[in-house]
């Protein structure tokens, strides 16, 4: 399998193209093969997380339903979200066969994401606490134990994670890394189609230059189709499915809360639906 | 003249109509390899290493042939092969091998790392203060006088920011490097009534004859025997010699037919080693076919122009001054001549008091240039002639008159340095046009509408230069009695090899079917000749030959009173015999004169040989010595000056105004070409160089993408050269037919003018059509007329070159 | 980009005997390449742009040459030669602007040679795809002709979406205009599609020009009764007469009820990259007079939201008064 497409410009020389679209089926194919080792593994996991059931903190102070996402969140999140999967499909199915006019809602989604992105990266920074989404060496070492915990090995449970555990981080993480590979690459990318923003010029770099925005655009691309198997996996996961419905509600259950939460870290609030 | 001016069946018609004329890439041998290039993908690259290990693996591979292995001739001599190439296109290396896919597959394999280098497709573009250079050394091309004698140099030129700021939508018109001027020009244009000026462009154009230039060569006994397409034969042999590093005396070159040249092929072609160097390293035939494709790149070009052009009028129509300043686009080799002849021929045909040129050649990396027909004239020619209608309207003057009265007549002068010309019959010509253009009731139709299509009448007169002279004459009367006319010109599709030796047909009061023309192979004794280019062929070899058929005839009369008594004077030749005057059927046959001329020797059988002939004459003299009598002479008749042929062309067309779509109703040309040698064959000069106009008016440029230095005409239906279809309904010509007073048949070539006079006949119409209105650029296709008609601006800037 | 041109690379030549045999090979062979008359294939070989290890030769299959009278229309072989439908006294008298639009192709050789079919399916005539340039039509990831210093005058005003090549065809927009169904074959079966559906434009396959895929071919072409004797227009303007591609092209066909038209149907080639059918002309022609001031309106809402490029400003007035032409002759060839 090779891993990028080359080509020769008119001048004979080798320039890269863009990665290969076996890339896309290798990143489907890691999906499917996390999802399935998650499987397999689950009812560990499952067993793990039901003996830490058996400790929920003191339900003291907590209301009934603890806000999770604020609606502003939930929006964005929605928003996001089918922007992604706008991009995924306009971005992939026509590489591979299924032909249709693709370009104009890629770039549109393109900018819709970017402009949720941006909207976010503002409102987290000033209405939440970066801390709370922000991975430390801490949370990495409680995720190793909580592994292993889980794992059956002989490892005392961590601590209760705050607002995110260390798992939501990462893959927040990811998204973050591989999301801006995408929107930096894709607002270059711009200027070779014709747009009403920019004035198309695909002589802005040199085509090598080009070669590896594309390059760097269809990692890209193609690390999202694996993040998005694998938060899709998870959020249709019966055990977590109450995540997945803060998502839509915006609150979480105290018992819930007081389970996998631990309140030092995240101080609860109401819920401002009732 | 019982023979010369007539019709006829010239000896190579059959072979071509039968097709069993062979042409370089006919020949085939036992053996054969075909060879084919490697071609430069940038415009501009030096070439740091190339690996043909895998490509020489290959079996039936045999040899490859880089630039290394042919002679070097100094920097700004274009070579078969390079390693820096200059142009998108240039030949790096050959490979010869069992067949030519699999050279090709071969090549495909060879890797070559290459160092780009900056490039320059626009002479404009490269003046600016932030232009390339076409050449690592420099971006213009010189020519200097020097204590030495006179050198061609490159050097560098940048004009400021300013020169081009200021100039608005006109010429940039910066430090030149090349000028002449006579009369004094202010006084000129103060005395004008009427002063015109224009900015116009005339775009490159590849030559495109239908024979590309492909070679093949054999090697017999450690001789090289070359099969060239090429326009010469007697001066292709130096040349071949020189570029393939060849001893003369190892190399034969054949050449019996060519597929035209225009100027492209004048003493061969550049890539005439890649065959003979290859065949010579391998011991075997080798073929090189030139493809269309690559002819377009490897293939010459005209150089194109940017020009500003200024002319003034007097109210009676004569020209006080006229200033240009023309930036040639030279391509990247040797400097082209195009630059001076343009404004030479301007000052012929207008004959203004006062005249000034200015120019500047720029290198290019686009396809080399060579003279194609009408050098530079065509190209000036095409810019004025649609500015004098302008002034004739302005004036309120007939079009034909502000040409009679501009006209060069008789010992008309031209150039810086005044020369007169041998002779201009132009009035005549005009008159004649006049009459059969029924030029009265013919004006009237300018500008008539017919529904959507609207008729243009143009006229076109172009003046070339036609002819040269001091070339040697060598013939031999056999002893079969026939006359076997050993010419070195070649056959390029004209004639000229054949009609010319008409002459010794009427010196020696022949029938044509006694005469034996012996051509296109330097193998077969050949006179020293001019080269077949520049329409010198006719004025130049009918005036060797008559001095080879005099000589031959002065030997026979003085042999007949040496054997039969009585003096030279008393003898006449005619009817195949050498008789006393009066008495046709006395004295002796040819044949038995050529017998006795062998038994005498000395002159008279070519053992004693003319001191003042070449020596490429002197040896096949010598060679040809004893095998009958022999006529052997130089050209020394008085020449009266520069020879100059003429001719008008005019255009009737109709544009059809809402989709810009022309069609041309009729073209006439009339020309003074002094006598009219082949009537057949100056038909076909007249009108298929009117036609090659039309291309040049209409149809053919380059278009380039300046960001690659790539172009993209490289198939005849991009390059778009004219096709029957795109010829005028109905053709006309006419000779004026007075022989040129100084030289003895009276005969002037006549290959270039046909050109500008098509070309500006069709310019001059298309303005006239649109009522007057200028399109600044060549060609003028259906957009520009489009355009023009909708006051809409042009698509393509008229300074930008290739677009 | 020369390094070496003019040498047809090998391949594996097949000359099935009948169209089924063909569809086995493009079954079989996945990059296999249908030759036809050869006049756009050739080309593409010399340049040794396209390379495909096998080319299924359609000479010998018979069945797909002729023109037929089928129900009250006619069917054309697709591999009937232009020449023959130019010459067609039917297809002269019933759909004329179909034997001009043939007869406006190339020259009378490449007529005798090259096929309807050919002419329908042939690529573009870009000349930086041609050339063998990376672009996205060939695979690439950049359109060379839609640059700030791209020479673009024979490219696209209308539908360019990142390539703005043309359908260079003469018949397509003829087609377009009759309303003619394209039959295709392949081993599933047979389906007829419109032609005005069978080209597609760059937003929706950058690298083909028609709904073909590698293992279907286009084995005829059906003309409906619908337009037969109708009154019809073909125009092509060029630069030479010989073997040039339309700058631009119309074709345009009426029914008439004296001087009111009824229903037309107006197509435009070589201004997008599909043979452009003007739904919105023909709409605003209905129930209007076949007259000047009617074809002028109609040519200024034919280029409403043409696009130019850097180069090919032109086109606009040319298709503009194409399709005023079209309309006006309709005027003047009422009896």
């Amino acid at each position: 399998m090779e891993f990028i497409q080359w080509a020769q410009n008119p001048w004979g020389q080798e320039v890269p193209l863009r990665i290969s679209w076996d890339l896309f089926w290798a990143a489907l194919i890691v999906g499917a093969v996390f999802v399935v080792g998650h499987l397999v593994i689950r009812p560990r996991l499952l067993k793990a997380s039901a003996k830490g059931e058996d400790s929920p903190g003191s339900a003291e102070g907590v209301p009934e339903k603890v806000v999770r996402h604020s609606m502003v969140s939930r929006v964005f999140h929605w928003v996001m979200a089918v922007a992604m999967l706008v991009l995924l499909v306009t971005g992939f199915l026509p590489q591979v066969g299924i032909q249709f006019p693709w370009v104009t809602a890629h770039w549109v989604a393109g900018l819709v994401l970017i402009a949720s992105i941006v909207f976010h990266m503002v409102h987290a920074s000033v209405f939440q606490s970066l801390r709370n989404i922000w991975i430390s060496p801490g949370d990495l070492r409680e995720f190793i134990q909580e592994m292993r915990h889980s794992m059956g090995q002989s490892v005392e449970s961590p601590r209760k994670p705050g607002k995110y555990p260390a798992d939501h981080k990462m893959f927040h993480h990811a998204a973050v890394l591989t999301g801006f590979a995408v929107m930096i690459t894709g607002v270059f990318m711009m200027f070779r189609i014709d747009t009403p923003l920019f004035t198309r010029d695909p002589y802005l770099m040199s085509d090598s230059s080009w070669g590896w925005v594309y390059v760097l655009h269809g990692l890209g691309g193609v690390g999202l189709v694996f993040l998005t198997i694998s938060h899709v996996y998870f959020a249709i996961l019966p055990e977590k499915r109450w995540i997945t419905m803060s998502m839509i509600f915006g609150w979480i259950s105290r018992d819930k809360y007081l389970q996998n939460h631990d309140p030092e870290r995240w101080q609860a609030t109401e819920g401002a639906e009732k | 003249m019982a023979i010369f001016g007539k019709d006829y069946t010239p000896p190579d018609l059959h072979a071509k109509i039968t097709g069993r004329a062979k042409y370089a890439e006919d020949f085939r041998a036992d053996g054969m390899l075909f060879a084919k290039v490697l071609a430069s993908p940038m415009p501009h690259a030096r070439v740091r290493n190339i690996d043909a290990s895998e490509a020489l693996a290959m079996e039936g591979v045999e040899a490859i042939l880089t630039a290394d292995d042919l002679p070097d001739l100094g920097p700004l001599s274009e070579r078969a092969l390079t390693m820096e190439p200059l142009y998108e296109g240039e030949p790096i290396l050959a490979v010869a091998a069992t067949s030519e896919l699999l050279a090709a597959e071969a090549i495909e394999k060879i890797k070559i790392d290459y160092e780009p280098l900056p490039f320059a497709l626009d002479p404009l573009e490269s003046l600016k203060p932030s232009g390339s250079n076409a050449r690592v050394d420099g971006n213009t091309i010189v020519n200097e006088r020097t204590e030495e004698g006179r050198r061609t140099v490159v050097k560098e030129l940048r004009w400021s920011q300013d020169v081009f700021d200021e100039a608005g939508d006109h010429l940039p018109m910066g430090e030149h490097q090349d000028e002449w001027s006579y009369g004094d020009l202010e006084a000129g244009f103060a005395e004008a009534d009427y002063v015109i000026e224009e900015t116009l462009a005339h775009q490159s154009v590849t030559h495109h004859p239908m024979e590309p230039r492909t070679c093949m060569a054999t090697v017999q006994n450690g001789k090289v025997i070359l099969h060239a397409s090429t326009q010469s034969v007697a001066r292709t042999h130096g040349p071949a010699a020189a570029w393939s590093g060849i001893d003369g005396k190892d190399l034969v070159v054949i050449g019996e037919y060519c597929g035209g040249g225009f100027g492209s092929k004048i003493v061969g072609t550049v890539n005439m080693p890649i065959a003979a160097l290859l065949a010579k390293k391998t011991n075997r035939p080798v073929m090189h076919r030139i493809t269309r494709y690559e002819e377009t790149y490897i293939g010459r070009a005209r150089p194109g122009f940017q020009t500003w052009i200024k002319v003034g009028f007097r109210k009676d129509g004569s020209i006080t001054a006229l200033d240009m300043y023309i930036i040639q686009d030279n391509g990247p080799y040797g400097r082209q001549g195009d630059l001076s002849m343009g404004p030479t021929t301007a000052s012929l045909a207008y004959q203004p008091q006062a005249m000034r040129f200015r120019g500047v050649s720029v290198l290019t990396n686009t396809p080399p240039r060579s003279a194609q027909r009408a050098p530079g004239g065509a190209q000036i020619i095409a810019m004025i002639e649609p500015m004098m209608d302008r002034a004739a309207a302005e004036l309120g003057l007939d079009r034909l008159e502000i040409r009679r009265t501009n006209a060069p007549q008789g010992k008309a002068k031209v150039g810086p340095q005044r020369a007169e010309i041998s002779s201009a019959f132009v009035h005549e010509m005009i008159d004649q046009a006049k009459e059969k253009l029924n030029w009265d009731e013919l004006k009237t139709r300018s500008g008539q509408r017919n529904g959507s299509k609207v008729t243009g009448i143009g006229l076109g007169f172009s003046p070339f230069i036609g002819g040269v002279s001091g070339f040697d004459g060598l013939l031999v009367i056999k002893d079969d009695g026939k006359v076997h006319v050993h010419t070195g010109v070649g056959n390029l599709g004209t004639h000229s090899f054949s009609d010319t030796a008409r002459v010794a047909a009427d010196v020696l009061g022949l029938e044509w079917e006694d005469i034996n023309v012996i051509w296109g192979n330097t193998g077969k004794h050949l006179p020293w000749t001019t080269v077949q280019a520049g329409s010198m062929t006719t004025h130049a070899t009918t005036r060797a030959i008559h001095a080879a058929a005099s000589d031959a005839k002065a030997k026979l009369q003085e042999l007949a009173a040496a054997e039969l008594g009585g003096s030279a004077s008393s003898y006449d030749v005619s009817g195949g015999r050498v008789h006393p005057r009066g008495n046709r059927r006395g004295g002796m046959s040819l044949a038995s004169a050529a017998q006795k001329a062998v038994a005498r020797g000395g002159k008279f059988s070519g053992e004693e040989l003319p001191e003042n002939i070449h020596r490429m004459t002197t040896a096949s003299a010598t060679a040809l010595a004893g095998q009958g009598l022999l006529g052997v002479a130089k050209d020394e008749y008085d020449n009266g000056g520069p020879l100059w042929s003429f001719v008008l062309g005019c255009a009737e067309i109709e544009i059809d105004v809402e989709t810009g779509v022309l069609e041309m109703t009729n073209y006439t040309a009339i020309t003074d070409c002094g006598t009219v040698m082949n009537p057949r064959s100056l038909a076909a000069q007249l009108h298929g160089g009117g036609i090659q106009g039309f291309g040049l008016a209409r149809y053919q440029k380059w278009i380039y993408d300046p960001s690659w230095g790539i172009p993209f005409a490289h198939r005849f239906y991009t390059a778009r050269p004219p096709t029957i279809l795109d010829v005028p309904r109905e053709m006309a010509w006419g000779a004026v037919g007075e022989p040129d007073p100084y030289t003895p048949v009276g005969a002037k070539g006549i290959g270039e003018p046909p050109i500008g006079a098509g070309q500006a006949a069709l310019v001059s119409a298309i303005q006239d059509a649109l009522g007057g209105k200028v399109i600044r650029k060549m060609p003028v296709m259906v957009e520009n007329i489009l355009n023009a008609l909708e006051d809409r601006p042009q698509d393509t800037e008229t300074l930008t070159a290739h677009s | 980009m020369p390094v070496i041109n003019d040498m047809i690379p090998e391949f594996d030549l097949f000359q099935p005997a009948d169209v089924d045999g063909a569809l086995e090979l493009l079954a079989k062979h996945d990059d296999a390449w249908v030759l036809a008359g050869g006049l756009d294939t050739f080309d593409w070989f010399k340049d040794r742009a396209k390379r495909p290890d096998v080319v299924v030769d359609l000479g010998a299959i018979d069945q797909l040459r002729g023109i037929r009278e089928q129900g009250d229309g006619y069917e054309i072989g697709a591999l009937t030669p232009l020449s023959d439908i130019e010459n067609h006294e039917a297809i002269k008298a019933k759909f004329p602007m179909l034997a001009q639009a043939a007869q406006a192709v190339a020259t009378p050789q490449v007529r005798n040679q090259g096929t309807l079919g050919g002419n329908i399916v042939q690529d573009t005539r870009c000349w930086y795809y041609r050339g063998g340039w990376p672009c996205y039509r060939a695979g690439g990831n950049i359109c060379y002709a839609d640059t700030p210093t791209s020479m673009n005058r024979e490219h696209c005003i209308f539908g360019a979406s990142r390539c703005v090549a043309v359908s260079p065809s003469d018949s397509a927009p003829a087609l377009v205009a009759l309303d003619a169904m394209m039959v295709v074959r392949s081993r599933s079966g047979e389906r007829e599609v419109p032609a005005a559906d069978f080209f597609i434009g760059p937003s929706t396959d950058i690298t083909r020009m028609t709904v073909l895929n590698g293992r279907e071919l286009l084995v005829a072409i059906r003309i409906p009764s619908t337009f037969a004797g109708a009154h019809q227009y073909f125009e092509k303007v060029r630069d030479r007469n010989a073997w040039d591609f339309p700058l631009v092209n119309v074709a345009a066909a009426f029914k008439r009820n004296g001087a009111t038209i009824e229903d037309a149907r107006v197509a435009v080639g070589a201004v997008a990259p599909y043979p452009m059918r003007l739904e919105a002309v023909e709409a605003q022609l209905r129930g209007k007079n076949a007259d000047e001031a009617t074809g002028k309106s109609a040519g200024e809402l034919a280029i409403k939201g043409a696009k130019p490029l850097r180069h090919n400003g032109y086109k606009l007035p040319l298709m503009r008064n194409l399709v005023m032409r079209a309309v006006r002759d309709a005027q003047s060839a009422q009896a």
